[in-house]
């Protein structure tokens, strides 16, 4: 299989997610749209990981695991960010009774 | 792992045990005092610990981790602000009614993770410290969630930042792709030979837009002055300082490992961005009322000097940046801790016209706001000066006469807007508000002592930086 | 075209419409639910990359627990009712294309890298089975899972304070 399928598919689905945080305004799925971009990210770290290993596996039989890994601790990453983040989304309800981001104004500039 | 490279460790082992403690200590349901002093003593294990391994050093904990002077030296400036956040802490969340107690545990928590950004030389371990980083900041932010600004600025805060580390793992795939290895030494031999090609620059450009983000350089400044002024005053006083350097400490090694400042290109993208943070910094807080915001956009102009001695890429290069960063730590701390001081139950001390008259109310508080805006503002005697200066003369000296002639150009700038403000505290005075809550004595005694003697740390910097230099010196041998 | 070109294209096209669907659909239940859909997907690929490890923990972390909790939240304050229209016509259409700009660009400048027609391995290669993965994990990144454990703390304190009332 080509690295560069994976590659447009992975850039795609980081677009899309970009895409979803700048129109929507539901802080909620924002937040969804960036767990989109870092599941983008995830994929293209493993295509590369299989790519590397391919390409360097007859001096290092583990080559390109460090991708995986990686992938691994992103995914981590993601479910303690996660918690936090809708914890204070929920606050943010709680407060103004709404989890639209334009309400986000208040502190002056 | 060997018992030497675990004992490297042990400074961060003492950090990460001194949240439990305190987890602990709530579980147990000991008093506000007894957590402040605990958490204090085990950040004073944690300076011990450093002092104990420094012989073993440097360490490397392959492939993650390097435990060397350069680490211990960005550590120590870490741990020296959440110190005194800590000790200023105190006097701000007792006289709140939500309880004061995670808070620490959130602190220490930060902290690790900015401690461990210095010892990371690895993808892996850079992210992690950074999201531990994070993490615990979204929820110090936050912390006071009854009044809405809190909750606003957290939010503003966790989507940007959630944002900027999606970017920043893009980068690093890509970084990833080109090299095949996320280490940092093996992706500079990798590159040596090679010129950097697109990829290499796309990734380059993500990184950097994370990195800006956390540094609040301009462009990626726009968080700054909403989370400054919605956090809690000691949690603003955190971002300033202990948050950023771990930020440039990675900043640094990593740029050093894969010889970023050789690429024309690369040099003239973090010119820009410190002219710019120059610039932009001091002229958005010329007009300034609220003190918090003030503060936000000067540690935006002042992050913007500190890349200008970034620019180098040698040891001069970090000397000036190590002195620079304690120096002004030094100085924003004793800021914001008066702004701590001065903040009522129901509000921080955010208005200039709280100011007012402060000299002849309280001559203490005054005199030391007084000397740590003299030192943001690089008068002579004060470290702020003396830190610009060699800033100066390691621009100068590498031929970077353009960010070079825009530092003093816009420090002249910034006298203005500082100056304002000492000449507020010297105005004629309101009547004072009492306090709500009597405070414990010993506490408020430790609080004045704490930055009376951040107020002579900042004059015999100024006066006599030469012993602080050959520290800084020593420490960069262990390497 | 064999099998495994279908399998890709097919798993593709489902990972970007429903993506795609996360973000038109009005309902934040459906777009939750379309997420799941694009992780199921994104899983997929990994079991096809023969790493079989990130595909079962994806499939637990986030389409099992991290898309219930997102679920939950949104049930917890009721928002499925949310009828009004999003943002004015023109900054959606500045958002679609300023997203559409950085695929271009992005696009562009993978087009001509040097990794062009280096194969990915799919189907065989055993560094994604749990023995390998295990073994890098408790001995060099043995430090890093430590302290994500300390990452895991900080976000539990961080929710409890945060979100208790």
């Amino acid at each position: 299989m080509p690295i560069e399928r994976y590659i447009f598919l992975a850039i795609a689905l980081f677009c899309i997610g970009i895409a979803g945080v700048l129109i929507r305004r539901n802080a909620i799925i924002v937040f969804m749209c960036i767990e989109l971009m870092l599941n983008a990210v995830n994929l293209l770290l493993v295509a590369f990981s299989k790519m590397h290993h391919l390409k360097a596996t007859a001096a290092n039989a583990t080559a390109g695991i460090e991708g995986q890994l990686f992938v691994f601790f992103i995914m981590v990453v993601a479910a303690a960010e996660v918690s936090v983040g809708l914890a204070i989304i929920v606050m943010m309800y709680r407060n103004v009774h709404s989890v639209d981001i334009n309400f986000l104004n208040r502190l002056k500039h | 792992m060997s018992n030497e490279q675990l004992l490297a460790l042990l400074p961060f082992m003492v950090l990460a045990g001194a949240s439990i403690v305190v987890i602990l200590m709530i579980a147990a349901r000991l008093s506000h005092t007894a957590i402040q002093v605990a958490g204090f003593l085990m950040l004073c294990f944690t300076v011990l610990a450093m002092g104990y391994v420094r012989d073993i050093l440097p360490q490397e904990i392959l492939p993650l981790f390097i435990i060397d002077g350069f680490a211990a030296l960005y550590t120590g400036v870490i741990i020296f602000s959440v110190g005194v956040v800590g000790l200023l802490s105190y006097i701000y969340f007792e006289e709140r009614e939500e309880n004061p107690k995670e808070y620490y545990i959130l602190l220490f928590l930060a902290t690790l993770g900015a401690a461990v950004l210095t010892i990371s030389r690895h993808f892996v371990s850079l992210f992690l410290g950074l999201e531990i980083l994070s993490v615990s900041l979204y929820a110090l932010i936050a912390y006071l969630r009854n009044r809405n600004n809190a909750i606003e600025s957290g939010l503003k805060y966790l989507i940007l930042a959630a944002l900027t580390s999606a970017f920043l793992l893009l980068g690093m795939a890509l970084f990833y792709m080109e090299t095949g290895s996320m280490e940092f030494n093996a992706i500079g031999q990798k590159l040596a030979g090679s010129d950097p090609g697109v990829l290499f620059k796309l990734g380059l450009a993500l990184m950097v837009v994370a990195i800006g983000f956390k540094l609040a350089l301009v462009p990626f400044h726009l968080w700054a002055a909403d989370v400054y002024q919605g956090a809690p005053a000691p949690v603003t006083a955190f971002i300033a300082t202990a948050s950023k350097v771990g930020v440039f400490a990675v900043l640094m090694r990593f740029s050093l490992a894969v010889n970023l400042q050789q690429s024309e290109f690369l040099l003239n993208v973090f010119s820009g961005i410190a002219i710019a943070s120059m610039i932009l910094g001091n002229i958005l807080a010329l007009r300034q009322q609220n003190i918090k915001r003030l503060l936000a956009y000067s540690s935006i102009a002042h992050l913007g000097y500190l890349i200008v001695a970034f620019l180098p890429g040698t040891r001069e290069g970090i000397e000036a940046s190590v002195f620079y960063l304690f120096a002004y730590a030094i100085t924003i701390l004793s800021a914001f801790g008066i702004v701590t001081i001065l903040s009522t139950r129901m509000k921080d001390a955010e208005d200039l016209s709280v100011y007012r008259g402060l000299f002849w109310r309280k001559p203490l508080l005054a005199a030391v706001l007084a000397v740590s805006l003299f030192s943001l503002a690089g008068i002579p005697l004060t470290a702020g000066f003396f830190a610009k200066f060699i800033v100066l003369l390691t621009g100068a000296n590498y031929n970077l006469w353009l960010p070079v002639i825009v530092l003093v150009l816009t420090s002249v700038i910034g006298l203005y807007y500082y100056l304002r403000i000492i000449s507020t505290l010297f105005a004629s005075a309101p009547a004072a508000e009492p306090r709500h809550k009597p405070l414990h004595p010993f506490f408020h005694f430790v609080t004045y002592a704490t930055l009376f003697v951040l107020m002579v740390m900042i004059c015999v910097l100024g006066v006599f930086p030469g012993p602080a230099i050959e520290g800084i010196r020593q420490f960069l041998m262990i390497r | 075209m064999n099998v495994s070109d279908i399998l890709f294209y097919f798993l593709s096209a489902l990972a970007i419409g429903s993506a795609i669907l996360v973000v038109i659909s009005r309902s934040p239940i459906y777009s939750v639910l379309w997420l799941i859909v694009t992780f199921f997907a994104i899983s997929g690929h990994y079991i096809m990359m023969n790493a079989q490890f990130l595909g079962i923990v994806n499939l637990i972390v986030y389409a099992g627990a991290i898309m219930v909790l997102f679920l939950f939240v949104i049930m917890l304050i009721n928002l499925n009712t949310d009828a009004k229209p999003q943002k004015g016509k023109w900054l959606r259409l500045a958002g679609t294309v300023a997203g559409g700009c950085l695929l271009l660009v992005l696009v562009a400048a993978l087009k001509n890298t040097e990794v062009k027609g280096m194969g990915v391995q799919v189907g065989t290669g055993d560094i994604g089975l749990i023995n390998q993965l295990g073994k890098a994990l408790f001995t060099e990144y043995v430090v890093p899972f430590e302290i994500s454990s300390i990452l895991f703390l900080s976000a539990m304190v961080g929710a409890v304070v945060i979100g208790k009332k």
